[in-house]
């Protein structure tokens, strides 16, 4: 057995386990912890959601308060973005990326560590405003001047901008985390080209991160500088543009759109490979296609403002970037669909989500070409047609990517299976419910519903699509308990799985489920995409992930792994930066206690023996 | 995928029934050249999208049945790629692309033609959560109801008094934003008379939901009449109760949001209500102007309307009663 050094703590008892994984630094637990605290965020976001759709199934409705319903709407938005899927989104780029380009860890573990911890406080901090004096209520996008404290005196918007400037950091620190990892740590052999293609996508998607994250942060200083120096940079009495605020979140939201959806393509394009048994067709131009969609995003960010009244000019430029951008994302789809043709197809649930993912991103997109047509979008813009069309893409599309991703890999993390009926329920049950959900919203939008209304009359013609709208969202509701239990009940009675229980081509599938905490006992050396399926196929390739395989388990002359040691500092360091923000909104004496936390834990982390 | 299918023949099918439904929002019922325009293009890019589904749909559904694994089946041909069929099939989505472009970027251009010299110029100024309409060549300063006369282009000057809000009459035209700082301008050209439902239609705080309007679209006679009787002072009350009810309002303070001519009533942060008994609905839009209504509303506006930013004491029932009998008298 090869033996591994690290200072692990004492596992026998609750508080050795507990602050195992509060030290830890394996890339694979802190996948778990995004994991988990995503799905919990998911659920809470999801209940923001059935209490909208609760007060919205009848007409005049009293169920939630006019006011409630604005934080509600607030925080589905913000917590569904920021603390669900991205978060989800960073699970499975810590799950996958070292074991997928055959490294050990992540190039920076602490900074990894950090990541998380400043996610998990910054998601508490801005839902502990719910309890002290109102949650955020300008929309997620908080459209200025109504986030000025002229409009909103409580703290509610300041726990939304110092929030979400604590999640900025968070997803930043991992983006450079995950490109230095990609770059840098690659297997031997694992040349750009032949990286799997959600490695491609993660590597996309951290490029986007970190140059889109900085617009949102600079808008956010300013709000903040608005809000609490009395400037007025987004205030037309003091000079200031509110558009300037709807430029800065644009520019930064659009591109979040992509960062939220290449992942779950990256996800599908792996798992259609390993059901049709053949290799991603065209993998060149899925990769590229992938890059130049993040190029153009970045360049279309008007669309979202077609009824501001730039004039004729930038709204025919942005038109024609938006619809452009259609074509690599139509040519992703044919790729897709050319590696199932002619494969010899596994229908079992990651595929079946995998294709539900192709099948409603694809009317999300066709939705969104009517909307990229500014005359078009004159009427439809900031009505239910949006909602439908935003959640074909982020629900039908990054949703569904993800859960057929869960299902793909669990059993490389828990060493089994999720129960394939139940499986199977859970999809159909949220595809109809997802369908009845959001198909009645475009044609609210057509018939003219605007959104972020608490309310509407009786006589509008709303009252069915709402009403089926509200049955729908329970039903994708039944469908996520359904997966909550099968996933529980799985991880310990689950069908034991083995190491490669799909016949996949990547290396994950070429070391033990779950994996050891060194990943690899030996870095394996790659001359395909495929490694796995050369090694099981023979095709004549390197015989060294065979080896890894085989022997790493009881290798006598292996020679010791040095893993990472467990870090308190990560935990602490984010603790110092939360109670710092706390210090905006609570007392002044925090930002003092925050920074000297901060210092300290600073000086700790560089002082850290890295031995 | 045969849900999807199924799905979208609903969605045709429900859009034919909403169209003849009472739908008073209805962007497929246009009644002006540019909402005709954004509604054929919608017709055409739906029409466009669903070939397009139901050709992409219909291939994944029999992919998936065609290729499925069978007992038996061995190891498919490992095909990586085809460098001409990818070349050929970026074709069909950059025409489709490139014909929407076509056929939308002279509409933008059409839509934003300046309006003639001829054209009526009417002010539209956002509040939370209201709607003031002022026609600066007339000298009429309204709320939430805007008249306007058929067949003539009017120009709309689009401000905000607070925060963003958007006017959107779907029958008319396709929403423009109100900006505070800035003035949007476009122009509507009515074609039929009658009543169009508006809405605000961007989040704008509490009350969003509750900030409507209509337009009244009518023959320039009825128009030039309905602005004469606008520019009148304020019917002088007739009966005991509503000259109470005046001077309860001066008393309570009504006075200086509202304004009322020939009184001593000119404030200017809430609707002028010199005629507000000429108005089909109160509370902008949410409520018909009735007798009872009136009273509702004055008794409880946070009840009626969540957030909005009348402040009003606590009235008596002889108070409410003469205030209603005052508001009523105010043609």
């Amino acid at each position: 057995m090869a033996t591994v050094t690290t200072t692990a703590p004492d596992t026998r008892t609750f508080a050795g386990t507990a602050w195992s994984w509060i030290t830890t630094v394996d890339h694979k637990r802190i996948a778990v912890l995004y994991l988990v605290t995503a799905l919990g965020f998911f659920a809470l976001g999801g209940i923001e959601a059935l209490l909208m759709r609760l007060q919205l199934a009848r007409p005049d409705t009293d169920l939630v308060s006019a006011e409630r319903f604005t934080e509600l709407f607030t925080m589905h938005g913000t917590t569904m973005v920021f603390l669900a899927l991205m978060p989800l989104s960073a699970a499975f780029f810590n799950l996958l990326v070292p074991l997928m380009i055959g490294a050990r860890d992540v190039a920076f573990p602490r900074l990894n560590a950090l990541s998380y911890w400043i996610y998990l406080f910054g998601g508490i901090f801005m839902n502990i405003s719910f309890l002290a004096g109102g949650a955020p209520n300008a929309g997620w996008f908080g459209y200025a001047p109504l986030t000025a404290t002229q409009f909103e005196a409580t703290h509610a918007i300041d726990f939304w901008a110092l929030g979400l400037q604590i999640l900025g950091v968070s997803s930043i620190l991992a983006s450079i985390n995950f490109i230095v990892t990609i770059i840098n740590m690659r297997a031997p052999g694992m040349t750009l080209n032949r990286m799997p293609m959600f490695v491609w996508m993660s590597l996309i998607t951290a490029f986007l991160i970190i140059f889109a994250f900085p617009a949102i942060t600079i808008g956010l200083v300013l709000l903040l500088f608005d809000r609490y120096l009395s400037t007025s940079f987004f205030l037309p009495a003091g000079g200031g543009d509110p558009v300037l605020w709807q430029h800065l979140f644009w520019v930064f939201g659009h591109p979040e759109v992509y960062i939220l959806i290449l992942p779950a393509m990256g996800i599908v394009s792996d798992i259609l490979p390993t059901a049709a048994r053949k290799p991603l067709f065209g993998y060149p131009v899925v990769a590229y296609s992938g890059a130049a969609i993040a190029l153009v995003g970045f360049g279309v960010w008007t669309h979202h403002m077609f009824t501001v009244g730039l004039g004729p000019i930038a709204d025919t430029a942005f038109a024609i970037s938006t619809m452009a951008i259609a074509v690599p994302t139509g040519v992703k789809i044919f790729n897709w669909m050319a590696t199932l043709y002619g494969g010899s197809i596994s229908i079992k649930t990651p595929l079946l989500f995998a294709v539900g993912m192709v099948a409603m991103f694809i009317i999300g997109g066709l939705s969104g070409v009517m909307l990229g047509s500014p005359p078009i979008d004159a009427q439809v813009q900031d009505t239910y047609f949006v909602v439908a069309h935003l959640h074909y893409v982020l629900f039908g599309g990054t949703v569904l990517g993800l859960f057929g991703g869960i299902y793909y890999w669990f059993p490389k993390f828990t060493g089994r299976l999720m129960h394939e009926g139940w499986g199977k329920v859970h999809w159909a049950l949220m595809l109809i419910g997802f369908n009845l959900t959001f198909l009645p919203q475009h044609l609210l939008g057509i018939d003219g519903m605007p959104r972020r209304v608490h309310t509407y009359p009786a006589d509008q013609g709303f009252e069915l699509w709402n009403l089926l709208s509200t049955i729908g969202s329970f039903a994708i509701a039944a469908s996520l308990l359904i997966f909550a239990v099968n996933a529980l009940v799985s991880i310990r009675r689950g069908q034991p799985s083995g190491n490669d229980p799909w016949d996949g081509g990547t290396l994950e599938w070429t070391i033990p489920s779950p994996p050891p905490v060194y990943n690899f006992a030996q870095i394996p050396v790659v001359d395909g995409r495929y490694p796995a399926w050369d090694a099981k196929r023979g095709g004549g390739h390197t015989g060294a992930v065979a080896a890894a395989t085989a022997h790493g388990d009881e290798d006598e002359d292996e020679p010791d792994i040095h893993m990472p040691n467990p870090s308190y500092w990560p935990i602490v360091l984010a603790a110092g930066m939360v109670i710092m923000a706390c210090g905006l909104i609570f007392h002044q004496v925090f930002i003092l206690l925050g920074a000297v936390l901060f210092g300290v834990s600073l000086l700790g982390w560089i002082e850290e023996p890295a031995a | 995928m045969r849900a999807a299918l199924a799905a979208t023949t609903l969605l045709l099918a429900l859009t034919a029934l909403a169209a003849c439904g009472a739908t008073p929002q209805t962007t497929l019922e246009p009644t002006t050249e540019a909402a005709r325009q954004a509604r054929d293009l919608m017709v055409f890019v739906f029409w466009a999208a669903a070939v397009v589904f139901v050709i992409v749909e219909s291939a994944l559904v029999y992919i998936l049945i065609r290729f499925r694994r069978r007992p038996g089946d061995g190891l498919p041909a490992q095909t990586h790629g085809h460098t001409a069929l990818e070349i050929a099939w970026t074709i069909p989505p950059t025409i489709l692309i490139g014909v929407i472009a076509a056929l939308t970027i002279p509409v933008i251009f059409a839509n934003a033609q300046p309006a003639g010299a001829d054209a009526m110029r009417v002010r539209a100024i956002g509040h939370q959560w209201w709607f003031e309409f002022d026609y600066p060549e007339l000298g009429v300063v309204t709320a939430n109801e805007l008249h306007l006369p058929v067949d003539r282009s009017v120009e709309l000057q689009l401000e905000s008094d607070d925060v963003l809000h958007s006017f959107w009459v779907p029958r008319l035209r396709g929403k423009l934003d109100m900006v505070p700082g800035r003035v949007n301008r476009f122009t509507i050209r009515p074609e039929v008379t009658g009543t169009f439902q508006g809405q605000c239609a961007e989040f704008c705080g509490t009350a969003h939901a509750l900030m409507k309007f209509t337009v009244v679209v009518e023959t320039q006679a009825e128009f030039d009449a309905w602005a004469a009787a606008q520019l009148a002072e304020r019917t002088p009350p007739s009966s005991e109760l509503a000259r109470a009810g005046e001077e309860a309002m001066a008393a309570g303070g009504c006075v200086a949001c509202h304004a009322i001519r020939g009184t001593d009533a000119a404030g200017v942060l809430g609707p002028d209500l010199t005629h507000v008994a000429s108005r089909a609905h109160i509370a902008s839009g949410i409520l018909a102007n009735t007798p009872d209504n009136m009273r509702r509303w004055l008794q409880d506006p946070q009840g009626v309307k969540p957030g909005n930013l009348m402040t009003i004491p606590e009235l008596t029932d002889d108070q409410l009663d003469a205030l209603t009998a005052y508001m009523q008298g105010l043609t």
